[in-house]
């Protein structure tokens, strides 16, 4: 019998353009005669009847004959029906149209009273004008067309974030809309120096993806990078920003996120100052940030809006939030296993106490707890508004309690667990809390047949891990390893403002100075 | 990318390999918080008090159980005596939580050291626990007996022999480590607290003994035992053991009690002690200077006496300082002359001072010990009359 083994080089050569080319068989140019364009429009859009082909005829002697085509719901029918129908059907200079020379230039320098126009050569132009949202203009005669931006104002009004919520600090949030987004962006930062390079990613999609920084405080070798991956991208459709984070970033094997995302716009814009990279996609109110450091998921925006002591006091919480939620269960298994030797004789008497008749042992007591207790939180995410809080209230607290009374579980193993799963809400970055979330369980299993020696193991292979990692080349844990002595002022404890004088190295080129004099400046006299 | 896979995988196989080698659930552990050890007819015989947890739980309701149990073997080595203890005990011992250690008259009798090796070896044990005498009874019955306010009896022991060694200075808190090193030491002399057993002894094994307001039988510390080369060779009384411990600058605070010109009681606090013990060999003769310096504070007032005056205070101190120093003078007497134990350390003192001298006698030290010329000066200094001056009872007395 003959062994069939999988070709994995000969299946991706299989996947290329051509199949993709093959579906939508686009024919490349315009052709002179519009009945004949218009005949293949309609051929290709198939039976869609909100893309409008409107055929109307201008001129003195009504003889030429244009075709205006839109997309209704996308485009402006209000600035169409003003600006381009009345403009051209009523206002145009007809003497002069008739001079067959060049109808198009003459439309697009005297009919035309919108505000930018665009030269349409082939197909594939039109439809993307289409479809985002602008109106084509095709004249009998000429295979070029003109295309009018009168793309609809429609768009979700700008609201409070609902992820990322603080006490003090701006409450905007980007919406789905990429014109939007950019425009928050360029109100926080004025500078002329905040570039913007577009790209359009996603063959069947489309999508308008922006890549903002400010020239001369990024660092060039990075951005070169981001747009290297970027242009490198091969895919049939862009919905949300994490299909391009997961397409950019360094390595796949890995829980840490390396790439940061947001919807606010006042995070974005201090990444921006630090040297950062901001990646708009149009459609998603999350925006990414590369390259993103370990420290950038702990930090969170009202660190800086508050003051410096009670901020540096909240992160040194925050950081033992952190190891709590990482560690807390496995510590719990562990030293009531293997180490009871740890605990004080009247604490060791009390958890004695409580696993009488307790029939598992603490560590299958710690997967049922930490199982159970995902399954609610994903059940509550799920959950319409209005039963939501009420299921949750029920799940959390009755289910543990009874557990206890039903002697399934122990008392002190519903606080570890209800204790870790509060730690883990410490995380700004819901990406981060997540990653957590999964590494409890490896520690969890360690713990349980290693004891301690088993949680430090762990312990050490994840910082291994963590060192080793790169975010777009930038040293995952900096400014911790390497430690930079000099940009140690926001990382743990966050220093007062007049102490940030230099932003990070390894992130920025040119532009290192933040600030150029304390500003604790005395008054003399 | 293969191999990676394939190396972590490889890895956890072999944590399934090991799996959960040397667990213990709390649920299969017998927590012995005290041990007895005695010898009985050239075998050794122990016991061991063991918590029963959800007796002694805070939240949990309880039956009618003693919140602790006793086991007792015999053995011909204390090893063996613990280890077949099983076939009584329904659960593994855990001995990492002793808190008490108490060894009974006829062992100590016999040479207390016999016992130490297997506490002092054994990974488990810790050696924070304190080790005291059984006197007039055996470590059975102390182990037996239960108490009020503590549902654990060693709790109450360790805590008592803690508390009292702090506020009353009668007795020596001595753990594993300082016991061994005293017995290593050339001389082998050392002191131990004694536990006995106040009331009636059968009724304290029963729990109504902690069902009657006064429990008929209750754990008491008295006096020091000493031992002469890990033998014991007799008791110290209470007062004695105070100035064993003023000798050994070991005392925090106590209370002495001087009479006033009027005849009536005056009680002092003493809030702070400190004992300089110097070495001198002179003409190969040695002779010890103890200075001792006492910090109090006058605490109970019986007596018609002016305290705003100063020579009042002065003459609580001569009074203070001639009564600790006679008390000093007695336990020397007793230790020197019946017991002819240095259990002082008074031949390391002599060692420090003058290590040439030393040399040429410290052969002689069991002879020379007895006859030793110790000079004692006590200095007192008292500081406050506490809340209130003069006593108010103070027109009404005559």
């Amino acid at each position: 019998m003959e062994r069939r083994t999988l070709n994995i080089s000969s299946l991706k050569k299989s996947s290329s353009n051509d199949t993709v080319a093959q579906e939508l068989s686009i024919p490349k140019n315009l052709n002179l005669n519009l009945g004949e364009n218009i005949r293949q429009i309609k051929e290709t859009v198939g039976n869609s009847n909100d893309i409008i082909i409107r055929e109307v005829r201008i001129g003195k002697s009504k003889k030429q004959l244009i075709a205006i085509i839109y997309t209704d719901g996308l485009a402006d029918k209000g600035i169409i029906t003003d600006f381009i129908m009345e403009s051209l059907m009523l206002d145009c200079d007809t003497t002069a149209v008739s001079d067959t020379s060049n109808v198009i230039q003459f439309l697009k320098d005297y009919c035309l009273t919108v505000g930018d126009v665009k030269d349409i050569a082939d197909f594939k132009a039109l439809y993307s004008s289409i479809l985002n949202g602008e109106t084509v203009i095709l004249v009998d005669g000429y295979a070029k067309g003109i295309s009018a931006s009168t793309k609809s104002a429609k768009d979700r009004a700008v609201t409070e974030p609902t992820t990322e919520s603080v006490i003090r600090g701006p409450r905007e949030a980007f919406t789905e809309t990429l014109r939007t987004n950019t425009a928050l962006l360029r109100r926080k930062i004025k500078d002329p120096n905040l570039w913007i390079e577009s790209r359009i990613i996603g063959r069947v999609t489309q999508t308008d993806v922006a890549i903002m920084y400010i020239n001369g405080i990024a660092n060039d070798k990075i951005v070169e990078e981001v747009l290297i991956r970027i242009d490198r991208i091969d895919i049939d459709g862009i919905l949300e920003s994490g299909y391009i984070e997961e397409l950019i970033q360094d390595t796949t094997f890995t829980p840490f996120p390396t790439v940061y995302n947001s919807e606010r716009p006042d995070v974005i814009a201090a990444e921006l100052l630090e040297g950062r990279i901001a990646i708009f996609v149009d459609g998603t109110p999350f925006v990414l940030i590369v390259p993103a450091l370990f420290t950038t998921f702990i930090q969170a925006a009202e660190d800086h809006y508050q003051r410096s002591d009670v901020s540096s006091l909240i992160r040194i919480l925050r950081y033992l939030g952190i190891s709590i939620s990482l560690l807390g269960p496995s510590l719990y298994v562990a030293i009531t296993t293997f180490h009871q030797e740890m605990l004080p004789t009247a604490m060791l008497i009390s958890l004695a106490s409580q696993r009488e008749g307790t029939p598992f042992p603490a560590f299958v007591e710690a997967l049922i707890m930490e199982v159970a207790f995902e399954i609610l939180r994903e059940a509550g995410l799920r959950m319409p508004r209005t039963i939501g809080p009420a299921v949750s209230i029920v799940g959390t607290l009755v289910i543990g309690q009874a557990a206890v009374s039903a002697g399934i579980v122990s008392a002190a193993m519903v606080i570890v667990v209800s204790l870790t799963a509060i730690c883990g809400f410490l995380f700004p970055a819901y990406a981060m809390s997540n990653t957590f979330r999964i590494l409890r369980f490896p520690f969890m299993f360690l713990a349980a047949f290693l004891g301690l020696f088993g949680i430090v193991f762990g312990i050490i292979a994840l910082f291994f891990h963590l060192c080793s990692l790169r975010s777009f080349g930038v040293p995952y844990m900096s400014p911790l390893a390497p430690f930079i002595p000099a940009e140690q002022k926001d990382t743990i404890l966050r220093f007062p403002r007049w102490a940030h004088l230099t932003r990070q190295r390894l992130s920025n080129s040119r532009n290192m100075t933040r600030q150029q004099n304390p500003l604790k400046n005395k008054i003399k006299g | 990318m293969k191999r990676r896979i394939a190396q972590l995988l490889l890895l956890s196989l072999a944590l399934l390999l090991n799996g959960c080698w040397s667990k213990n659930e709390l649920n299969e552990l017998a927590i012995v918080v005290a041990i007895g050890v005695e010898k009985v007819d050239d075998e050794f015989e122990i016991s061991v008090q063991v918590v029963e947890p959800s007796e002694v739980s805070a939240t949990q309701p309880s039956t009618n159980r003693t919140p602790v149990t006793t086991y007792h073997a015999k053995g011909s080595s204390i090893f063996e005596a613990v280890r077949s203890l099983t076939i009584l005990t329904p659960r593994k011992l855990y001995l990492a939580h002793v808190q008490m250690m108490i060894i009974g008259e006829e062992l100590s009798q016999q040479g207390v050291s016999d016992a130490l090796d297997f506490f002092a070896r054994d990974h488990a044990i810790r050696n924070d626990f304190y080790i005291v005498v059984s006197s007039e009874t055996t470590p059975k019955q102390v182990l037996e007996t239960l108490t009020s306010l503590e549902k654990v009896p060693a709790n109450k022991m360790h805590n008592s022999i803690e508390v009292s060694e702090r506020e009353w200075a009668s007795t020596s808190a001595v753990q594993l480590d300082e016991l061994i090193k005293n017995l290593s030491n050339k001389g082998n002399n050392t002191v131990l607290s004694t536990i006995t057993i106040q009331g009636k002894t059968e009724l304290g094994t029963n729990q109504s003994n902690v069902e009657n307001v006064d429990t008929p039988a209750k754990l008491q510390y008295s006096g020091l035992a000493v031992f002469k080369q890990d033998k014991l060779i007799g008791l110290l009384t209470e007062e004695e053991s105070k100035g064993y411990n003023y000798l050994k600058d070991k005392v925090k605070s106590t209370i002495e009690t001087i009479s006033c010109p009027d005849g009536r009681k005056l009680s002092t606090e003493v809030i702070d002690a400190k004992t300089k013990v110097k070495g001198k060999i002179k003409n190969g003769i040695p002779s010890i200077d103890v200075s001792v310096r006492v910090n109090q504070n006058v605490a109970e007032v019986d007596c018609n006496i002016d305290l705003t005056k100063i020579e009042t205070i002065n003459l609580l101190d001569k009074e203070t300082s001639k009564l600790i120093k006679e008390n000093i003078m007695n336990t020397l007497d007793t230790l020197q002359k019946e017991f002819k134990a240095d259990v002082l350390g008074y031949s390391e003192a002599l060692h420090r001072a003058d290590y040439k001298e030393w040399n040429k006698i410290k052969n002689e030290w069991v002879h020379l010990f007895p006859e030793l010329e110790i000079n004692v000066s006590v200095d007192v200094h008292t500081q406050n009359s506490g809340n209130t001056q003069n006593s108010m009872l103070h027109n009404t007395k005559e």
